[in-house]
């Protein structure tokens, strides 16, 4: 099985490109800094309520990168907020995903291809080599969300990037996202990683629209 | 945290006492997940002793809500505390599973 970081960075890919699909930096950011906590939640070593998150279990997870995020929390003089450590964890974004995508090119699902655009700029790409787990993610989500059935923790941590990150129109119809804008939307809140992911979304947008209103 | 059962009727009511987080949730979705596993397919969990639930101890809750719902049981909750309720209000958890504001309303809404 994958982790929740593989398939959310799986989610975020243009599969024929093997591109980042375009859209706003702080998208992909909040959603690999929601996917890491989720994966440490869903581990049990970490545990949130709507004011804080916090430590439960400082055993290793066999991850170098999960590790090392785990100990920075667990060395923190004072519990913090999820949101906080979101935009804590934003600037290792970069690093977090390498770590992922290696990841992923040593299980044989993405490839990496090296080219130089002009023959000069040098620039990557992972085109998709085994689509199965992508495409099972995709399907748990639509069955999920096209139904009234309890949905199940991953689903709900999943549900809940897709919608703060706009990525309901990548992966349904556009027709079909408005059927189910309100059941996302009420799945997103079931789980407190997935609400600050929202709220901190929320926030950064309306700070720049507060910035251009001021310009 | 201690969970004490009792019958009512062919409902099975347990009372867990407590907190609920990351610390004994496995334990506690194992104690009531046995009870489903022995065969008991209507459960009310009354909360009038639990004092706290954070994510860990809401996801046990909703994998029992969804176990149950996979073998067509009953499944609900009542008495919460106020500082529990409001969790399981901002979490939207009130509108997928049935929670009640007392044990004889769950009762009868179970029957």
């Amino acid at each position: 099985m994958l982790t929740i970081s593989e398939e959310v960075l799986l989610l975020f890919l243009d599969d024929e490109k093997g591109t980042f699909i375009r859209g706003p930096d702080i998208h992909v950011e909040l959603a690999m800094s929601g996917a890491v906590l989720m994966d440490l939640a869903l581990a049990n070593r970490i545990d949130t309520d709507p004011e804080r998150l916090f430590v439960v279990d400082q055993s290793s997870m066999g991850d170098e990168v999960l590790d090392r995020l785990l100990a920075r929390i667990a060395a923190s003089e004072q519990e913090r907020s999820t949101e906080y450590w979101l935009n804590w964890i934003r600037e290792d974004v970069p690093e977090i995903m390498g770590h992922f995508i290696d990841r992923l090119v040593d299980r044989g699902i993405l490839r990496r291809m090296e080219e130089k655009i002009l023959w000069v700029f040098e620039t990557r790409r992972y085109p998709v080599i085994d689509d199965r787990e992508e495409r099972e993610v995709k399907r748990r989500i639509t069955s999920v969300l096209f139904s009234d059935e309890i949905p199940d923790p991953r689903d709900i941590v999943i549900i809940g990037i897709v919608n703060a990150c706009d990525l309901l129109e990548v992966i349904l119809h556009h027709r079909e996202v408005e059927k189910v804008r309100e059941r996302a939307e009420q799945i997103a809140r079931m789980d407190f990683i997935g609400q600050a992911v929202n709220s901190t979304i929320s926030d950064v947008r309306a700070s720049i629209l507060s910035m251009i209103s001021t310009m | 945290m201690e969970l004490s059962g009792e019958r009512a009727g062919d409902i099975l009511v347990l009372t867990p006492e407590g907190r609920i987080d990351g610390s004994n949730s496995a334990d506690f979705q194992s104690a009531v997940m046995e009870r489903i596993d022995e065969g008991s397919e209507s459960i009310l969990l009354d909360f009038a002793g639990i004092s706290y639930i954070s994510s860990a101890g809401l996801r046990a809750v909703l994998i029992l809500a969804k176990k149950l719902n996979q073998v067509n049981g009953r499944f609900a909750l009542c008495s919460m505390q106020q500082s529990v309720q409001s969790v399981f209000e901002v979490s939207g958890f009130v509108k997928i599973i049935d929670v009640h504001p007392d044990r004889d309303e769950a009762l009868a809404a179970m029957q």
